[in-house]
């Protein structure tokens, strides 16, 4: 056996002699195997490069137990809410005495447990969705997942405030691997907001390799906010699967902010006319983290547009990867997408590398793209001095108009706050490492 | 020469001192110098996207004021400060909330130079070709906010090229500069004389001597 098959193995070995998995025996059997086909991505891996897959290999993990959840941990997490709905998930575990659920016509908690209860919905869109994008790390997920968050809320029913989903990564002793799958169902007309995030509680590495699946039914509105909040001793992987149909709109915002590897995936398809996907996000990566934003929207549908704005802040010896795929099939007429990302580098060895990617094949289409990488404006600089205002100062001022354009969209105000907050205090000179830490809380 | 006296750092001073109450300029960066009381009017103002002129301002005066020994002002206070200077340059309250100079007409962007004068009330103020590109209701309003702004205590260097400036910003003294040297100085009649005869004579003198 070679070193390379020993690694690909290594997660599939934890899980000797498990059992209750999320997916039935049979189709299991089929995504093992094709797991242990599938090779790690690398360089040479077309969506996956510039990616270095080696942080998360150079450490031995064990599985993430169920543990008790510290309630407390609330209090510092300035953007909860309490009376909003939540999912609690400690190291890929449902945890109900910690999830709690305030609306009555809406269907949320563990996926594992809804599957009696809604079983024609789930396996309407869980069961019968065949892998579309099957890596390495997504195929891991199929073949050994056991939970995650289920979110249903159905035809015409719209929410006012955020549903979280919270995952807490907390080790007892040694490297934790864990994996979850969440599913989110938008019924026709449906609109709320969901706040997904990601939380360490302790320092020893991690490993999260999460799978969420989106659905959104005609005309129903979804707002997605993503939050990489796991310390910088842990690496993350997340495949968003976004499935839109007629008349829908979703928008997603995501803020990577910690982890030592980070890798974003959106696989975004239109099935119906006139909808719309909106994607953004911030990237703030300092020393050698690594954050690697990977999109794919596919325009199948006729007049439907899709939009993408990331924007990064890369320190020190951090580096940077943003893939923007997007593909207009021949009959997707009257197609309205744009792209954009742009990247400061701070210093001479940040690096930031930006891939837009167009695939069109109908002729009566906007597809625009553009991408900028940059040091902060020195003519700006040197104004904003003449004033008075000191180098830092002005610097602060610029990277924080950078990101608003971004960060502004936040719907959530008390979310949008925290993400202030956090992006504030880094500009001011703190490290992610502090800033990650779950104890870190703007109003206590 | 403007660039100089501010700070710009394209720019290498071979020799010399700049002697600014009882400082050298030379020794201070930018940020020092301005808040010594040096203010340069842009002659092609910089746009900064994402940073509205009041938050702008906020930072510029509070910095000033920290040098002064002063606490920052209370948010309602600086409101009503700039409202005041506002009114005084007679600039667009719209603008307030845009973003600094981002998509100004070129009139635009000379009046919010005169306004951020009028904020940080400098010592001495450098207005480099502020008269460039302007039409003639702009340059008016730029015109009245400069001679609103003269007290007894401060300065202005006017830099220009033509006369029409001359006519709304009445000048105590003139100075001629030709290749990087003051070649002559006179009252405000100079400006009517070079405006009547040209330069030519000044240069041919100006060659014999040096």
């Amino acid at each position: 056996m070679t070193q390379t098959n020993v690694k690909e193995k290594k997660f599939a070995d934890l899980y000797f002699g498990q059992e209750k998995f999320l997916f039935p025996e049979n189709i299991r059997a089929n995504s093992v195997k094709l797991f242990l086909e599938t090779d790690i991505p690398n360089n040479k891996t077309e969506n996956w490069r510039k990616f270095n897959s080696k942080p998360i290999f150079d450490h031995n993990y064990k599985l993430g137990k169920k543990l008790n959840f510290d309630m407390s941990v609330f209090d510092t997490l300035s953007f909860f809410e309490p009376e909003s709905n939540r999912i609690v998930l400690t190291n890929g575990y449902y945890d109900e005495s910690a999830s709690e659920k305030k609306t009555e016509d809406i269907f949320i908690g563990s996926l594992k447990n809804a599957e009696k209860k809604h079983k024609e919905i789930i396996k309407q869109h869980l069961k019968t969705k065949k892998n579309k994008n099957p890596d390495y790390f997504s195929v891991l997920n199929d073949a050994f997942v056991k939970d995650g968050a289920f979110i249903y809320v159905p035809d015409n029913v719209k929410l006012e405030h955020p549903i979280y989903i919270m995952h807490f990564i907390q080790s007892d002793n040694g490297n934790i691997f864990a994996q979850n799958r969440n599913l989110i169902i938008a019924g026709k007309n449906a609109s709320f907001k969901v706040i997904h995030t990601f939380h360490s509680l302790s320092s020893d590495f991690s490993f999260n390799n999460t799978v969420t699946d989106i659905f959104l039914d005609d005309d129903a509105q979804t707002e997605y906010y993503l939050f990489e909040g796991e310390g910088n001793t842990a690496a993350h992987v997340s495949n968003v699967n976004i499935s839109s149909k007629k008349g829908s709109s979703f928008k997603s915002n995501v803020i990577t902010f910690c982890g030592s590897v980070v890798r974003n995936n959106f696989h975004a398809e239109f099935f119906g006319e006139h909808a719309e996907i909106d994607l953004k996000g911030v990237y703030m990566p300092d020393k050698e983290q690594q954050v690697n934003n990977f999109i794919d929207i596919s325009h199948s549908e006729p007049n439907c547009k899709s939009n993408q704005l990331f924007k990064g802040l890369i320190d020190n010896k951090a580096v940077s990867v943003f893939t923007g795929k997007v593909f207009v099939a021949r009959d997707a007429q009257k197609t309205d997408s744009a792209q954009s990302n742009q990247n400061l580098l701070l210093t001479d060895y940040a690096r930031a590398h930006s891939r837009p990617q167009l695939e069109i094949y109908a002729d009566d289409v906007a597809c625009a793209h553009g991408s900028t990488t940059g040091q902060l404006d020195k003519e700006a600089l040197f104004y904003m001095k003449t004033r008075g205002i000191s180098e830092k100062k002005a610097k602060t001022m610029l990277m924080n108009a950078f990101l608003k354009d971004v960060t502004a969209h936040i719907s959530e105000g008390s979310y949008r706050d925290y993400v202030n907050f956090l992006i504030n205090n880094r500009l001011k000179g703190q490290h992610p490492e502090s800033l990650c830490n779950v104890k870190v809380c703007p109003s206590c | 020469m403007a660039s100089v006296l501010a700070g710009r750092d394209l720019f290498k001073v071979t020799g010399g001192k700049v002697d600014f109450k009882g400082k050298n300029l030379l020794n201070l960066n930018p940020e020092e110098r301005s808040r010594e009381g040096i203010f340069l009017a842009f002659q092609y103002p910089v746009e900064i996207p994402g940073v509205s002129i009041t938050n702008f301002m906020r930072a510029a005066v509070d910095e000033q004021r920290k040098h002064k020994g002063l606490d920052p002002m209370k948010a309602s206070e600086f409101l009503r400060y700039m409202k005041e200077k506002k009114a005084l340059v007679e600039l667009d309250a719209k603008l307030e909330g845009r973003a600094v100079n981002e998509g100004f007409s070129g009139g635009e962007k000379k009046k919010n130079e005169v306004f951020q004068m009028a904020m940080l009330e400098p010592d001495l103020a450098i207005l480099d070709e502020t008269d460039s590109g302007l039409d003639i209701d702009a340059l008016k309003v730029v015109a009245n906010g400069v001679n609103k702004l003269k007290t007894k205590d401060n300065a202005t260097i006017v830099i220009t090229h033509y006369q029409r400036l001359l006519d709304y910003i009445v000048p105590d003294i003139i100075h001629v500069l030709y290749n990087g040297r003051i070649v002559k100085t006179g009252g405000r009649e100079l400006a009517l004389d070079l405006e009547k005869y040209g330069y030519d004579e000044i240069k041919k003198e100006a060659d014999k001597q040096f």
